[in-house]
């Protein structure tokens, strides 16, 4: 029963949701340059597959390379700040001032510098997936238990078996949320980078081109499509995320016992 | 594997000396939470502390263990002034403090790890600690599957393994049943028979204060201070069937009235 519910009240939801569309659209005479129907986003979106399946791998390049040097180079910095304060004085402030920095305005910066194409979509997906991975993880490093700690003195541990054995395990749990959100925001930040920053290759770039690209042609369905495909793109990225979670923590950590504990 | 070396050990080794003389602590500008402690432990003994809560037992044992520095007087461990992670000194902690990533097995063998023991040499002695505290079959489980007692056995047996010759415990068995607090009592001194370690040990118990210490040292609170020593004249090895003698009862009695005797109205 508790199965069953789990798969049919998404699922009713979504036929609601398919309805309401569907029975705006009939009352309000919408047409279908306007509003097309999810048929014919499906129509659109098979009769681009070419184009889409192309554009989502120049985007899924992109948010990968982006997010990969991002988690990376946040871990490392987390892990040097997170042992020393001088240097987290030092590197913080600035951080957090790239942080606000809009990319929008930092993308033309990275055109400039680095060209239009790959290296610039990747500099964007950087840029907005760094934040949240070195925030997470610098406050994983610094919670470590006291007693844990203390324990590691006690046994004589050097600074380097304190990070392995102690300091990583225990900031596995925030890096992976940082990871997770960073997760959510590659494909945003590919996208909005190969929007600002694309290049094309015979009418085929980025799904952030084709989305201007298909505006520019009028095709709307087709546009509607560019948005089903970058949904897509994000569930595999947090599935991606999740699954590491998963694979990570799952025999220890309270967000997975929690309900086995009873 | 260190079964041979004990003979050796109880006579050139029983554990190290401890002393500590005028010892003051206060944290930052708060009042001061012990006062004018002057205490000396002969190597191998076993001294008790039991006194009211928040009287400063923990942090005497944190002082002790080299983890906090005292604010006056001076404390004094195997002849050098107490250093945080001193070869051979070990603390259990009041709570089991269980790395909860790793399983029980790995959470015993830590302390070994860290001290680079060969592998082979590390299992053997973290499945003979397991079965000395009665776990030998929990050595797969993570801490969240042991129930609290379970996790405070692993805790004692993580702090045996590595053979220690001053051992400082707060309240280890607090969270235990009897039964399992009074066998692992017996378990403990017998350990002790063989590989003897000088001992602090903090507790809320009278009757496991009796049974395992030479002396006892009541405290009274606010500030910390040793309101009555008691010496406990019963010879090593003590079996079980002490707790059922007139005298062993007769301490008792003098501790308890010495314990309520400071306890606050
Ligand atoms: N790090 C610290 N900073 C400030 N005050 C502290 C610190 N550690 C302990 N104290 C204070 O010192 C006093 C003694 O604490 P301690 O933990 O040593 O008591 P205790 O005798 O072990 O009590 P219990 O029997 O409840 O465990 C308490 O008043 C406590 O608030
Ligand atoms: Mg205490």
């Amino acid at each position: 029963m508790k199965r069953a519910t789990r798969w049919l009240f998404p699922l009713g939801t979504g036929i609601l949701l398919l309805a309401v569309w569907y029975g705006a659209k009939r009352l309000w005479q919408i047409p279908s340059f306007v509003l097309p129907t999810p048929g014919e986003i499906l129509a659109a979106a098979w009769q681009e597959r070419r184009t889409l399946v192309a554009s989502v791998l120049i985007t899924g390049r992109g948010a990968l390379l982006g997010f990969v040097a991002a988690v990376g180079v946040g871990f490392l910095l987390s892990l040097v700040m997170a042992f020393s304060l001088r240097l987290k004085q030092s590197f913080y402030p600035y951080i957090l001032m790239l942080q606000m920095t809009p990319v929008v305005i930092l993308a033309p910066i990275f055109v400039l510098w680095l060209g239009q194409g790959l290296p610039a979509i990747v500099a964007v997906t950087f840029m907005i997936c760094f934040f949240p991975v070195v925030a997470n993880t610098t406050m994983g490093f610094l919670s470590a238990d006291r007693g844990w700690a203390e324990l590691f003195v006690v046994c004589r541990a050097t600074r380097w078996q304190e990070i392995r054995y102690l300091r990583i395990p225990a900031a596995m749990p925030y890096f992976l949320t940082g990871m997770k959100i960073a997760g959510t925001l590659a494909p945003i930040g590919a996208i909005t980078g190969d929007f600002l920053a694309g290049t094309q290759e015979n009418g085929v770039g980025g799904i952030g081109f084709m989305t201007i690209a298909y505006f520019s042609q009028l095709k709307i369905p087709a546009l509607f499509a560019t948005g089903v495909t970058a949904c897509l793109l994000g569930f595999l990225f947090v599935g991606g995320v999740s699954l590491l979670h998963w694979v990570l923590l799952r025999r220890w950590h309270d967000s997975f016992i929690g309900s086995r504990r009873n | 594997m260190r079964g041979k070396e004990g003979f050796n050990n109880l006579i050139m080794d029983p554990g190290l000396h401890v002393r500590l003389a005028g010892v003051g602590k206060r944290f930052g500008a708060g009042p001061g939470v012990i006062e004018e402690f002057s205490l000396a432990a002969a190597p191998g003994e076993f001294v008790s502390l039991i006194g009211p809560s928040g009287c400063g037992k923990s942090t005497l044992l944190r002082l002790i263990a080299g983890l906090t520095p005292p604010s006056a007087g001076e404390i004094s461990v195997g002849g050098a002034a107490p250093l945080a992670g001193r070869e051979g000194v070990f603390l259990i902690f009041q709570d089991a403090n269980l790395l909860p990533w790793r399983r029980v097995a790995a959470n015993v063998e830590l302390p070994l790890m860290l001290r680079g023991d060969p592998a082979g040499a590390r299992h053997e002695r973290v499945r003979a600690m397991l079965d000395l505290v009665g776990l030998p079959h929990a050595a797969g489980h993570y801490p969240w599957q042991l129930s609290g007692g379970m996790r405070m056995r692993v805790s004692i047996a993580r702090a045996l393994s590595v053979a220690p010759r001053l051992l400082l415990l707060d309240e280890p068995f607090g969270a235990l049943d009897e039964m399992t607090r009074d066998r692992l009592n017996e378990d403990l001194l017998a350990i002790r028979e063989r590989d003897p370690f000088t001992a602090f040990f903090v507790t809320h118990s009278v009757m496991e204060a009796v049974f395992l210490s030479n002396r006892i040292i009541v405290l009274s609170a606010n500030p910390g201070r040793i309101a009555r020593e008691i010496a406990v004249p019963f010879s090593y090895p003590r079996r079980p069937e002490l707790r059922e003698t007139p005298e062993f009862l007769a301490l008792i009695a003098e501790t308890s009235h010495a314990l309520r005797s400071v306890l606050p109205r």
